[in-house]
């Protein structure tokens, strides 16, 4: 179980760093599963398109503008990837 | 119909044809200058090339039709063909092909029409045309591809900063020592709504409202006249459908990737391309880009790249290259062809 838990935390961590590199953000930011994707300052239609190739290209999952849109936070975008 | 070939189709050559003025997506207020840049460094687009007031698509592809055919030294009388694939026709009706044979000074007996495609159109011109050239019904033939995509009108910048305007013109002709050309092509109309025009067409004809700038459910202020863009759809799209249709014609075509020496890809944006080379695991040097300097040429956007960068490669010794357009339709195609020993002059600007 303690195994499973650590794993999680690094699949979280691994995305969010593959996440700020996708959404290229301009100023450094600190975030984390609980962070609201809508509230980041620099969030607009590019981030996320970056956020959809990540998806493609790192898990091999297709997800649409509406799963973005539906996706309040960054944890549930994680829940995306799994 | 998946996977065709064509025998018999010589690629006699290829001309492309821009406005003078370039115009730059990091032309702006300094406060917007950061934001302009990791616009230009995503999209892969800093200059754009917009055709004057009053100039059409179709005086570009004019102008690039008649470059080639002196460097050709064709005969006007002998085309029998003119085809054209353009989504900016210069009238409603009637199409730019008929208006190009009068322009051109082809003959009355010259077939003439046009194809409504967009970023897919230039593979599909070349099988349009070309399977009418390996019946041997007509023996020289010009196809003449590229849209006036920009719309200096218009307010929304997620559009403006992609497209450009373009012009090409392409000769081929039937000979029987020509080597084989491959056609992979596809259609998916319950995507239409990924890139389109709402109004001005029968479904919604024009309305004095629809020229009213209103802000839509994306949250972008369009006309109803105005092109819609969905961009995570097109992305889907694109990166999705286009490597598995790549690799199903090398496979059907008996074709190495090793083989090919240029692979020539609609140009539509750097995030689209770059994840199709990277899906593909192509090298960068085999797939060359006009992306920066010319921006999203629509169905011009094959054809340019391979006058930009690849014309001198082209028609030495490795001449083998492998196209794939994608978009409006949805709609997407790609061709295997070897273009050994065309003519390709160098760019032409209007």
């Amino acid at each position: 179980m303690q195994v499973a838990e650590a794993s999680a935390v690094t699949g979280v961590d691994h995305f969010i760093e593959n996440f700020l590199i996708a959404v290229d953000f301009q100023e450094a930011i600190e975030i984390t599963p609980e962070t609201e994707i809508a509230g980041l300052a620099e969030w607009d239609s590019l981030a996320a398109l970056g956020v959809i190739v990540m998806f493609d290209m790192e898990y091999g999952k297709t997800i649409t503008g509406n799963d973005l849109k539906a996706s309040r936070t960054i944890a549930d975008l994680f829940a995306l990837a799994a | 119909m998946a996977y065709a070939i064509l025998r018999n189709v010589r690629y006699a050559g290829l001309a492309s044809c821009v406005p003078g003025e370039s115009v730059s997506n990091l032309d702006c207020p300094p406060e917007q200058r950061a934001e302009r840049e990791r616009l230009v460094r995503n999209i892969g687009i800093e200059h754009r090339r917009v055709c004057a007031p009053g100039v059409c698509f179709s005086d570009l592809a004019q102008r690039s039709a008649e470059t080639l055919l002196d460097k050709l030294g064709w005969d006007r009388s002998e085309v029998d063909a003119v085809v054209v694939v353009t989504q900016s026709s210069d009238y409603a009706y009637p199409g730019t092909a008929v208006l190009m044979q009068d322009r051109l000074g082809l003959p009355q007996s010259c077939l003439a029409f046009d194809i409504n495609l967009g970023c897919s159109g230039y593979p599909y011109g070349l099988f349009a045309v070309g399977s009418m050239v390996s019946a041997g019904h007509i023996r020289k033939a010009l196809l003449l591809v590229g849209d006036k995509s920009t719309n200096t009108d218009s307010k929304d910048m997620g559009f403006v900063v992609l497209f450009s305007d373009a012009g090409t013109a392409t000769a081929l002709e039937y000979d029987e020592s020509a080597p084989p050309m491959h056609f992979d092509m596809h259609s998916d109309g319950s995507g239409y709504k990924a890139i389109y025009c709402p109004a001005g067409g029968n479904r919604m004809p024009l309305e004095k409202h629809h020229l009213d700038r209103v802000v839509g459910p994306d949250g972008v202020m369009r006309r109803a006249v105005d092109i819609v863009l969905d961009g995570p759809a097109i992305l889907n799209f694109s990166i999705t459908r286009v490597p598995p249709a790549v690799n199903a014609l090398l496979e059907a075509a008996g074709v190495q990737a090793e083989g090919v020496d240029y692979f020539l890809f609609h140009q539509a944006n750097r995030m689209i391309n770059e994840t199709i080379r990277k899906k593909l695991r192509l090298p960068v040097e085999k797939v060359p880009s006009t992306l920066l300097d010319f921006g999203n040429t629509s169905s011009a956007s094959i054809p340019l790249t391979m006058t930009m960068h690849t014309r001198e490669r082209l028609q030495g010794a490795g001449g083998k290259a492998l196209l794939s357009g994608f978009g409006v339709g949805l709609s997407w195609s790609s061709c295997i062809m070897d273009v050994r020993g065309a003519v390709m002059p160098a760019l032409v600007e209007y």
